[in-house]
């Protein structure tokens, strides 16, 4: 049967004349079970056969250190394996140990190693040199960035000037460090990216209990339904992936809203290729079906739902009873057939039946997500999220086995060595009256807001966080970017050179995975765990008893991490203690006396979270190391195993000061919980402490019209698009399983699958302009257009155009070498006041030290959309309404692929427009903001009123 | 003992590539190449489309041809299933390629040498699974023993109806799908293409990958290029099997697939074939008219035909050392046989050959006695086998289907006697008259019979549907042009007509007209299966 042996004499003559050299056959070592990953207790020292030299059995010892990935926000368990013998890291596989990713990875974790040895990485800070954006840049040491930013930061606080120091965070991939520094500072300088992705989707889910995401148990469920593409995208992508499928091997059936086939929506079992925005319209006929099936849990709405409170604000009834809410309920949607969803979304009427009916049948095992996708897509998408977890609530699968969690009920809080009081500030720049009821800050609004004199920046940092590509108006970003006068400093902390670091002062390079420390905790499924992302090659140096004091002593380069910089950096701003920021950075493990000023170590930091983490000491006992031990061994520990239903947690006794008509009321008066059948219960964190079927806060804040579930007609309804016209709606958001926004750049594994973002045109479409696949289109906005290659397919709605945004990163020909493998490099101009972006090379070979760089197959990095898109930000939830109505005809004679233009005047009038369908604040009590909802970096409580 | 092989439950893929990803972090593979990869397919109508994924890569066939056929031993089977290789020992010769009906190996562009999935045989020696098993985040990937009915992958296999890809190359591979769509398993469902659903391929991978910045063509290059008649190395795009497909009404999409690593038997096969047959027909043409007649040949035909066979064996080898991707490499074939490849029996006939040839020639130059019909016979069967040996590896390249036709050898025979025949009538002055008008008869018939062979083996279609996409290209499709243009009438009809007219020009004009018609018809025969897509 073997043919490995068969060496016959010719060969064994020729090798022992030694004519051709001796390659002798190895033998098959006989392994009674394999395993998937080397046993914990031989990290420290594994050896394993090198693949490159195999079958000759050479072998390499490694040190297993366990970390997180970083490209997504999952935060998956990796296992770094760092080569004894060279003291690099060879690779990354799964970490077993993890109870989120379970061992498991996507494409994107053991592409990580790819971002490490990337030929453009930048591995030394960068200080600009000549004006901003020219792309010249000078080495310099952490010491002088160090000296320089507290300078200027202490300057800016000590002349109160508190508000001009912002901290703008892509992904923050860690739990509450940065609220702490920001607070210790004393500094209303938090803002994300949330609002170009999930603050519609939490306004949603925040008015019906307070938590602002869901977590779906989908290994249990009956019957799932996403609104999203959870089998290919999105956090948490990896473990609902694994989870969902769990779920359908045991019977689940799949259902997927999605007006384009997502590799999600062609595995599912009801694919609903909604009409762009019609979700809601098809979620509320759901929910109709469900009220006449008779098919919704009648104990849980009854019990933990406002429904009384609805009963009174439509009927004045206190005393209606739950037959007559019900009968309500009906005759107040009505209008949401099964035939009018139809006429709305395009689904089948026996579609909708269908799904109804399975739905009906999973009752409490109904899992459910949206988190971006349609709820990012459109004006009042917050109503898909809130439309959705109306099915939830209806079912009463809020917080069961195979239901859907409140996302806080599977996250971990970290006790903190430390916490400063809440600071003292409310910046108008980030929670601008206009939007008082907005998830998260107004990010996308920043430059039109400097544009409009509201305020100016000292020192901005931007935190792996590229709005000039990938938030909308990127050429409004240049501008304020290259404006000294609006933002004086601009900080980079970036692993990799990005379209936004190009318009900075300092670039700094932070580490990817792996090269850093970071807690994580997602609710990835029912239970709750922490993970310890820790840097691999200094934990690696430790181990061998060579420990470093800084990450970036290990790291390539001077690879920082941003946890060392800012104890590094705030320690600085207040040299002598009098800012009273000093105070906030003090070792909690101080000793004795001589130990008194002693700074808090990142190990320290870490020690103290993971002492006071419930259940982790005594686990770590168990194998003689302590907590801190535990974690760098095992990178990850499950705090709960699962958690369904803790709104009927008891309410603590001494807490209660009194109870009233079923409320549960602290000394202070806040409502803390509800009585049912004579059971105090905490609830849900909503002023009722039940799912808020009824909101009061949308009518006290000037929006009575949407106190219930409702349906918006989007930006992009069909009685806004002429398709006489040649007008489509331009899906811009949808993901691929191999990308994540910009952050997955700089791989060149996932480069070589995915390097390009065609227009998906449905085939009619195409054949009515004449374009085939690979033709030519131009797609314009309201502020100017693209150019971009069709992909025609039976795959997306006609009339619907998509166009993945991961892709079509550039530099121009100044700026230093970036992502090679994904990057074309283009000519920007400004031509009056209009922008214009032209392509003048696509990806190519290169030398390098990596011998790929030659073999680059692919010769484009794809087209930069989001540059034509104009800010649309949501009156309500202040989310960006990402779809696009489009103009789409072929390319003119002189356009080119890839081209952009854009008139940033235009995208000025846009924003106004979208302003002037806001309902500003103040609400009662002259309140900014309702205080019982969420607010990143919350200040002390009476900033929340207007003076 | 145990044998490996695979489960891809597609109840469970998700199509995510992580798998692709892991394969290439654990081995390092190159960019642009692949060991496994994931398949997508688009077909239906909206909103009945549906998206299939289909993971590809090395079967861990029980009967593996690539094992067949490799030479040197670089590919084998080990004892517990894994067919794993040695690319020590590989010269790059790219048999298995043709060979392995999966499209699973490709050439590994750092170190010139074939490669392809192997279990992750390291890991599996280690006490591991295959990296690919471990990332897959729906656990779609079953790898274990499949002759243990208690392992996981049996119990599925036996509980599951499960499909294979082309059971029918008898293969009996080790891999099998549940719920495997048969449009993503067959590869002539869905025309290949250069541009995909979020990637494209604008130029060469794997042996055609850019070995430096600059695009410069070697000189040599372009000498192969221009005896391809035009066609580019890598084949990419819609050049590729693109009118072929247009016969099938194929409404099965390739939304995504691995980067298309191109035409890997260019001219220098092609060109080899073409040496070859004039070195081994020279010698068939002589030894035949010697056998006839021992008055039809002279000392001078003696000389001039063995010196010309060796001079053209010489380019062959040439050609042959050439054509192979580790080219220092090429004595492995002689000094590292595995007997059971074509590539190796071929080697040893043609190494015989020049020896015959070289004991032949010594004599007649010396003694002008070349030993009579025993040493005559023995030439002939030499230079016939050294012709036809081709053939029959051709018929191991079991990817090829076309290739598995009974007439190669009918095709190999001819064409050497057409070639040798022409090559010795361009120098009809310097023979005698009895000898020419052998010639003539000779190549008459011989071309007569070639046509024959060549209409019924394209009139009267044999095989599978990838021969009859092949048969389709050659009559009337890509190489429609080339063949009835080119092989056909310039090459065959032509010259047989000015035979018959008889005059010396007619006749010198015929026999350069001979030699171009095997080139074309013999690039043909090579190219145009090798445009079907395997996978």
């Amino acid at each position: 049967m073997s043919n490995k042996a068969n060496r016959g004499w010719i060969e064994r003559l020729a090798t022992s004349l030694k004519i051709i050299p001796e390659y002798l056959p190895t033998s098959d070592a006989q392994h009674e079970s394999l395993n998937r990953y080397p046993d914990p207790e031989h990290w420290d020292h594994w050896s394993e056969y090198d693949p490159a030299t195999w079958p000759e059995k050479v072998k390499r010892d490694y040190m297993i250190v366990p970390t997180t990935c970083f490209n997504c926000e999952s935060a998956c368990g990796l296992l770094g394996y760092v080569d004894k013998e060279t003291g690099k890291i060879k690779k990354f596989e799964g970490n077993p140990h993890h109870p989120g990713s379970r061992g498991r990875n996507c494409a994107k974790g053991p592409a990580t190693i790819n971002q490490i040895n990337d030929t453009d990485r930048i591995l030394y800070p960068q200080k600009r040199v000549g004006k901003r954006g020219d792309g010249k840049w000078q080495r310099v040491s952490w010491d002088e960035v160090l000296d320089d930013l507290a300078g200027r930061l202490r300057k800016a606080i000590q002349e109160k000037r508190n508000n001009e120091i912002a901290y703008h965070v892509g992904r923050p991939g860690h739990e509450g460090y940065m609220d702490r520094v920001l607070n210790a500072w004393g500094v209303d300088g938090h803002n994300s990216h949330t609002n170009v992705c999930s603050s519609a989707a939490r306004l949603g889910y925040t008015l019906w209990h307070g938590y602002d995401r869901p977590s779906p148990d989908h290994a249990n469920a009956k019957f799932i339904l996403l609104i999203s593409a959870h089998l290919e995208s999105g956090h948490y992508f990896n473990p609902h992936a694994q989870r969902i499928i769990e779920g359908r091997m045991k019977g689940a059936k799949l259902a997927v809203m999605d007006p384009r086939l997502s590799n999600t929506a062609s595995v599912s079992d009801y694919w609903m290729p909604t009409q762009p925005g019609s979700e809601p319209a098809v979620l509320l006929a759901l929910a109709r079906q469900l009220l006449l099936d008779g098919t919704y849990d009648r104990d849980f709405v009854s019990n933990w739902v406002n429904w009384r409170q609805y009963m009174v604000n439509k009927t004045g009834d206190s005393d209606a009873s739950f037959e007559s809410f019900i009968a309500q309920l009906i005759e107040d949607y009505k209008e949401f057939t099964p035939e009018f969803a139809e006429s709305e979304s395009g689904i089948p009427v026996e579609t909708i039946l269908k799904v109804a009916d399975e739905i009906g049948k999973a009752g409490s095992q109904f899992a459910t997500h949206t988190w971006r996708s349609a709820s990012a897509g459109h004006l009042g998408g917050w109503c898909v999220a809130r439309c959705l977890h109306f099915l939830n609530v209806l079912t009463g699968s809020v917080g069961t086995q195979g239901g859907t969690s409140p996302s806080g009920w599977n996250k971990f809080k970290p006790k903190f060595f430390e916490t400063p009081p809440a600071h003292k500030f409310w910046n108008e720049l980030h929670f601008p009256n206009e939007y008082p009821l907005a998830c998260y800050e107004m990010s996308i609004l920043l430059p039109h807001f400097l544009k409009e004199g509201r305020g100016k920046m000292d020192t901005y940092f931007s935190r792996v966080l590229n709005p000039v590509w990938s938030y909308p108006d990127g050429f409004s970003w240049i501008e304020v970017l290259s404006d000294p006068d609006m933002i004086q400093c601009h900080v980079a902390m970036t692993p990799t050179w990005n379209e936004s670091a190009y318009f900075a002062d300092y670039v700094l390079p932070m580490g990817h995975s792996g090269e850093r420390h970071d807690l994580n905790s997602y609710e990835t499924h029912s239970g709750m765990w922490i993970a310890f992302r820790q840097p691999i090659l200094r934990e690696a140096a430790r181990r061998r008893g060579e420990p470093v004091e800084f990450t970036y002593q290990a790291n390539p380069g001077e690879v920082w991490e941003e946890d060392e910089f800012w104890i590094e950096l705030s320690w600085r701003m207040d040299p002598d203690g009098s800012l009273g920021i000093r105070e906030h950075f003090l070792s909690p493990y101080r000793t004795e006396v001589s130990d008194e000023d002693r700074k808090i170590s990142i190990e320290e930091y870490y020690q103290f979270i993971f002492e006071n983490t419930a259940g982790l000491p005594e686990a770590a006992k168990a194998e003689g190391l302590s907590p801190l031990e535990y974690m760098r061994r095992y990178g990850a520990f499950e705090v709960e195993k699962f958690s369904y239903e803790k709104h009927k947690k008891n309410v603590q006794d001494d807490l209660v000061s009194k109870i009233d008509d079923g409320a549960v009321v602290d000394e202070a008066g806040k409502s803390i919980g509800i009585e049912i059948a004579g059971e105090a219960y905490i609830g849900f964190n909503t002023p009722s402490r039940k799912q808020e079927l009824f909101s009061q806060t949308m009518v006290d804040w000037k929006w009575p019209e949407h106190a219930a579930p409702g349906y918006i007609h989007s930006q992009v309804h069909p009685e806004n698009i002429n398709r006489a016209n040649s007008e489509f709606v331009l899906l811009p958001t949808f993901r691929l399983p191999t990308l994540i926004h910009s952050r997955s750049g700089n791989a060149k594994w996932l480069a070589e699958i995915s390097n390009r973002n065609p227009l998906w045109v449905h085939t009619d479409d195409a054949a009515k302009m004449g374009v085939e696949t690979g033709g030519l289109l131009r797609v314009s906005t309201e502020i100017g257009y693209f150019v971009d290659r069709a992909w025609v397919t039976e795959a997306i709605r006609p009339g619907v155009i998509a166009c993945s945004h991961h892709l079509g990163r550039w530099r121009r020909e100044q700026d230093p070498k970036a992502n090679r493998w994904a990057m074309n490099t283009v000519d920007i101009s400004n031509e009056n006041g209009v922008w214009k972006l032209r392509h003048k090379a696509g990806t190519h070979s290169y030398t390098s030290d990596d011998p790929d760089s030659q073999r680059i197959f692919w010769d484009d990095g794809g087209v930069h959309q989001n540059l034509t898109f104009p800010v649309q930000p949501d009156p309500i939830s202040g989310m960006q309404c990402w779809h696009q109505k489009i103009k789409v005809e072929v390319a003119h004679a002189d356009d080119r692929y890839g081209d952009v233009v854009v008139d940033t005047r235009k995208s000025m009038e846009v924003y106004r427009r979208w302003l002037s369908m806001t309902r500003p604040a103040p609400g009662p009590n002259n309140l900014r903001r309702p205080l019982w909802f969420k607010r990143p970096l919350r200040p002390e409580e009476s900033l929340f009123y207007l003076d | 003992m145990r044998n490996f092989g695979f489960i891809i439950d597609n109840r469970r893929c998700i199509g995510c590539h992580a798998c692709t990803v892991a394969c290439k972090a654990e081995h390092n593979v190159a960019v642009g190449v692949n060991r496994t990869w994931v398949k997508y397919i688009e077909k239906g109508q909206f909103p009945e489309s549906q998206r299939l994924f289909s993971v590809m890569r090395c079967n861990h066939c029980d009967n593996a041809p690539c094992v067949e056929i490799c030479p040197v031993t670089a590919l084998y089977r080990r004892d517990d299933g894994i067919v794993d290789f040695d690319n020590r020992r590989c010269i790059g010769c790219k048999a298995c390629m043709q060979a392995c009906p999966y499209d699973a190996l490709y050439i590994d562009p750092q170190t010139h040498t074939a490669a392809k999935c192997n279990y992750c045989a390291h890991r599996i020696d280690v006490g591991l699974e295959p990296a690919c098993v471990n990332v897959c985040p729906t656990q779609a990937i079953v790898s274990g023993d499949l002759n243990d009915p208690e392992s996981r992958i049996s119990v599925l296999k036996a509980e599951q109806s499960v499909s294979a890809r082309k059971v029918e190359k008898g293969t009996e591979p080790a891999l099998f799908y549940i719920d495997a769509d048969q449009d993503s398993l067959d590869p002539l469902a869905a025309e290949v293409a250069d541009e995909f659903m979020w990637g494209g391929q604008n130029s060469g991978v794997g042996h055609f990958a850019h070995d430096s910045d600059s695009d410069d063509e070697h000189i040599l290059e372009k000498f192969g290029r221009m005896l391809s008649f035009g066609e580019t190395s890598t084949q990419l795009g819609k050049n590729v099997a693109h009118q072929l497909l247009d016969d099938l009404a194929s409404t099965p999409k390739r939304a995504y697939d691995a980067p298309q690593k191109g035409v890997l038997w260019g001219w220098q096969v092609s060109g080899y074939l073409w040496t070859k047959s004039i070195a081994a027909g020279v010698i068939v043409a002589v030894m035949l008219a010697q056998l006839i007649s021992a008055n039809f040949v002279t000392q001078g035909l003696e000389l001039f035909s063995s010196v010309v066979a060796l001079l053209f064996l010489g380019i062959t080898g040439a050609l042959l050392v050439w054509d192979l991707d580790q080219p220092a490499r090429f004595l492995y074939v002689l000094l590292r046989p595995q007997w059971r490849s074509w590539l190796v029996r071929g080697a040893y006939i043609i190494t015989a050959y020049s020896g015959l040839l070289v004991l032949y020639a010594a004599m007649s130059w010396m003694w002008n006695w070349t030993g009579g019909p025993v040493l005559w016979l023995t030439l002939l069967v030499t230079a016939m086998m050294t012709a036809i040996y081709t053939a029959f590896l051709f018929a191991q390249a079991k990817g090829r289907s076309f290739w598995q036709s009974k007439t190669g050898v009918m095709h190999m025979a001819t064409h050497a006697m057409i070639n040798g025949a022409a090559v010795l009538m361009l120098f009809a002055n310097w023979w005698d008259d009895s000898f020419v008008w052998y010639l003539r008869y000779l190549l008459g018939i011989t071309a007569v019979v070639q046509l024959l062979v060549t209409m019924v083996e394209l009139y009267f279609p044999h095989g599978d549907a990838e021969s009859k996409l092949v048969v389709s290209s050659i009559l009337s499709g890509r190489y429609s042009r080339l063949f009835w243009g080119v092989s056909i009438a310039l090459g065959t009809v032509l010259p047989i007509l000015l035979l018959m007219l008889g005059s010396q020009v007619a006749v010198t004009v015929a026999a350069v007209l001979f030699l171009f018609g095997v080139f074309a018809a013999q690039h043909i025969w090579v190219r145009a299966p090798q445009q079907i897509p395997l996978s």
